[in-house]
């Protein structure tokens, strides 16, 4: 007990001896927080900007630009007068696609000759391609359904009968746990996540690969009585604490303060966070037993934690990924916490479903046990490879 | 002439101790020409085809039926099973065994019939933004399609000799998909995230390289690091960039050309249109290197300090949350990225075939970030220079072993 707390009191003296372990633990990850939430406030990058070419002039294809314009989707910032303009202005990025009438639009709808409504969306961006594909498909629609509307009214059809001939089928869509599909909430949960296992991983790496660079880990070691496991645990749990309480105070803001949705009692995320950061740090541990080195130790779990940010499948769902790469997403503690945000916080299911991805999360607490005494022994007799 | 002869002394020792050092190596030629490919394997499956759907029919007629096996018949989703009530299906997904349920009323074939209109619940599991995309074109598609073919009936049946005057939707839409036409996964994040992992990895290169020497001077324990060339401040400067340049535009053709063509990803920009760009954007990013120097002070600390940007310079570029929605804080900053601009630039001539004059205010924003760069650089390089300025920074003392 003793050289725990001696080992302890050396972890803490360390932490604050340098400024690096302050700036990676609490800036770092605070500026990041500030950075996701700050930057996608708005849920939704609305009011894409897009052109119209309107080539037919006439009042319908008027009436289509004020309604494109007053779309909560789509923003007219230019009007041009035809197709190779409109693309060139998509190459140079100030237009995100456009709508085009062709000329004699309104006579051959109106006398039923069927024109043709052009519109194209530039997809080298997904999240305006899709949003300004979604609006003009919108507006598209609802001028045919109009015209449709118009000539039946014209012939003494009454409003109620119109409405149903012409949208007969209507899709009711229930996004759960995430109504508006608002991408700070999306991307912010599981990125910030991704970024605290990131800063978690490397601080342990580097803290224990700082004391072998430095020929400082027999002393370290020493504090400890010999034990690789109380040393370690004078080191590491200090940062734990630290890195804890940053993790739980940004899921604070982005649940009480943002109102991100959190369908189930506040200290399963607590416990999740808790969870992660020690499977990171756990993980950080297992490294260095297996290269004990600063540089290759840095360089492993930084390859690790930003691949991370793509293989535990934030975006791009790990069940539709090749087997050989999925089978990383395994390896990384974020990919539980993943899950159980998911289960939990967003779509607030039993936690009996969850129950798999906090146990892989505790798996990792014990998997630094396999290496220690190689650890130790490579603490006892540091080299510095440069 | 002198001078020249001293940048190609910069030069040669630059490249020297590139190719003398494994870290540096690894960040200079192992990253550009490996993470493009692990990422493009990452993503390649590109779409997601048959997401599983699990349908409740409440209505159990040839209509419901009719939607069900074409909500199956597309490419995105696929009916996995049908559930009895909404508590079944509720299982179904928490068990992960399907992403989105599709509730038939049970008035949905007799609405349809009576020429009312028929709304059909369907839900959808929001974990990732992408599934819920495919689902969204998929149903979309379908929705158009039943709704011309029941409307062109309706009105052939009820409105009698009307269907002269109405024969289906009077318009027809014709949607183009410009850059990535597949709307893969892939197609759309790989060129942008080539163009960083080029500034990345060079950032990281010259960054260790500065972080070393700091490290040999200090074991040295001469004023300056001892296998640095005494060379004037531009000598120095361009010296590095030649050198960082060589190698980096042979590794940039990789990743922009040979990596989209392995893969067969969209990639209809001609050569002679991004190379100068890429090359501006390398020039700007060799500068900022050797801005950064100054807050490395040792070869490890490189890495620590770099990595982590990354993901902050992703969504800076623009590539996930676009740039017109940034606030003008934040544009500002984005602004100061190389990289923004060259996957700006890139993405455009890469998918949309435009021309170095198309992206004309993305290159020549370049290049003024070049200028401010090489700037910067220049004033840290004199600066931090022995005997010149810095009395401060030979005294610096060896880093604190340990409390």
């Amino acid at each position: 007990m003793h050289t725990l707390s001696r080992s302890l009191r050396r972890g803490i003296a360390l932490m604050a001896s340098r400024p690096i372990y302050l700036f990676m633990m609490v800036v770092v990850p605070v500026a990041t927080a500030f950075f996701f939430l700050n930057l996608m406030n708005e849920g939704l990058p609305l009011k894409v900007p897009v052109a119209m070419v309107d080539t037919d002039h006439s009042a319908l294809s008027r009436k289509m630009g004020r309604s494109l314009d007053a779309s909560p989707l789509t923003d007219i910032t230019m009007e041009l007068e035809d197709y190779h303009q409109a693309v060139n202005k998509v190459r140079s990025g100030e237009i995100f696609g456009f709508f085009y009438i062709p000329s004699g639009f309104q006579e051959d709808a109106l006398s039923g000759r069927t024109p043709t409504l052009s519109f194209y969306s530039n997809m080298s961006i997904f999240v305006p391609g899709t949003l300004a594909y979604k609006g003009f498909k919108t507006i598209a629609v609802t001028t045919s359904s109009g015209i449709v509307q118009t000539t039946l009214a014209g012939v003494g059809l009454g409003d109620q009968a119109t409405q149903s001939l012409v949208m007969p089928l209507a899709m009711d869509y229930h996004l759960l746990g995430n109504p508006c599909s608002n991408y700070n909430i999306y991307l912010s949960q599981s990125f910030l996540a991704a970024m605290m296992a990131l800063v978690a991983m490397v601080m342990t790496v580097f803290s224990i690969g700082y004391e072998i660079k430095w020929s400082t880990s027999p002393a370290w070691l020493d504090t400890a009585g010999g034990s690789m496991a109380v040393a370690l645990a004078g080191k590491l749990l200090p940062q734990t604490f630290l890195l804890s309480g940053v993790g739980v105070a940004i899921q604070a803001v982005m649940f009480c303060w943002l109102g991100f949705p959190l369908n189930c009692p506040p200290l399963t995320m607590i416990m999740a966070m808790i969870l992660l950061v020690t499977a990171s740090q756990a993980f950080g541990v297992i490294v260095m037993e297996a290269l004990p080195n600063l540089r290759l130790g840095l360089i492993t779990v930084s390859l690790v934690g930003i691949l991370s940010f793509s293989i535990a499948g934030f975006s791009f769902p790990v069940d539709k990924m090749y087997g050989g790469i999925a089978i990383f997403s395994f390896i990384m503690p974020i990919r539980y916490y993943f899950l159980i945000y998911i289960d939990q916080a967003l779509n607030g299911i039993p936690l009996y479903y969850s129950r798999f991805y906090f146990i892989a999360l505790l798996i990792f607490l014990l998997l630094p046990l396999i290496g220690l005494k190689r650890l130790r022994g490579k603490c006892l007799h540091p080299v510095y490879v440069p | 002439m002198k001078w020249f002869k001293s940048l190609i002394r910069v030069w040669r020792r630059e490249t020297y101790l590139v190719f003398t050092d494994i870290g540096v190596l690894l960040f200079f030629f192992a990253l550009p020409l490996g993470y493009p490919l692990i990422y493009t394997l990452i993503y390649n499956p590109e779409t997601i085809e048959n997401c599983p759907v699990v349908v409740i029919d409440n209505s159990r007629t040839a209509e419901s039926r009719e939607l069900a096996r074409a909500v199956d018949a597309t490419q995105a989703l696929k009916v996995v099973g049908y559930a009895a009530d909404k508590e079944e299906a509720r299982r179904a997904w928490m068990e992960k065994k399907c992403y989105s349920v599709l509730e038939i009323p049970a008035d949905y074939a007799r609405r349809l019939g009576r020429g009312e209109q028929a709304v059909v619940p369907y839900y959808q599991d929001m974990s990732l933004m992408f599934r819920y995309r495919q689902a969204l074109l998929a149903l979309t598609g379908i929705q158009m399609h039943e709704v011309t073919s029941i409307t062109a009936s309706r009105v052939a049946n009820e409105a009698g000799i009307l269907s002269t005057v109405v024969s289906g939707l009077p318009v027809d839409t014709h949607a183009g998909i410009m850059g990535d036409p597949t709307q893969g996964f892939a197609s759309f994040i790989i060129p942008g995230i080539v163009v960083l992992i080029l500034q990345q990895s060079m950032l990281l290169g010259i960054t260790m390289l500065a972080g070393t020497s700091r490290d040999r001077r200090r074991r040295s324990g001469l004023p300056v690091d001892p296998l640095q060339v005494q060379a004037g401040p531009l000598a120095t400067l361009f010296g590095k960039s030649l050198c960082y340049l060589m190698i980096y535009i042979p590794m940039s053709y990789y990743a922009l050309s040979v990596v989209p063509h392995i893969f067969s990803l969209p990639h209809i920009g001609s050569f002679t249109d991004y190379m100068p760009f890429v090359f501006a954007m390398l020039l700007a990013t060799s500068f900022l290197g050797q801005t950064l120097q100054i807050i490395v002070r040792e070869r490890e600390a490189a890495m620590v300090l770099v990595v982590y940007t990354s993901v902050i310079f992703l969504f800076l570029s623009g590539l996930t949350w676009p740039r017109y929605a940034f606030n003008s804080f934040w544009m500002a900053i984005s602004d100061l990225v190389p990289a923004t601009w060259g996957v700006e630039g890139f993405i455009r001539i890469n998918g949309n075939a435009a021309t170095i004059a198309d992206v004309s205010r993305y290159y020549w924003s370049i290049w003024a970030l070049t200028g401010v760069y090489f700037i910067t650089a220049l004033i840290i390089n004199i600066a931090t220079r022995p005997g010149k300025a810095s009395s401060a920074s030979l005294q610096e003392k060896p880093l604190e072993r340990n409390a």
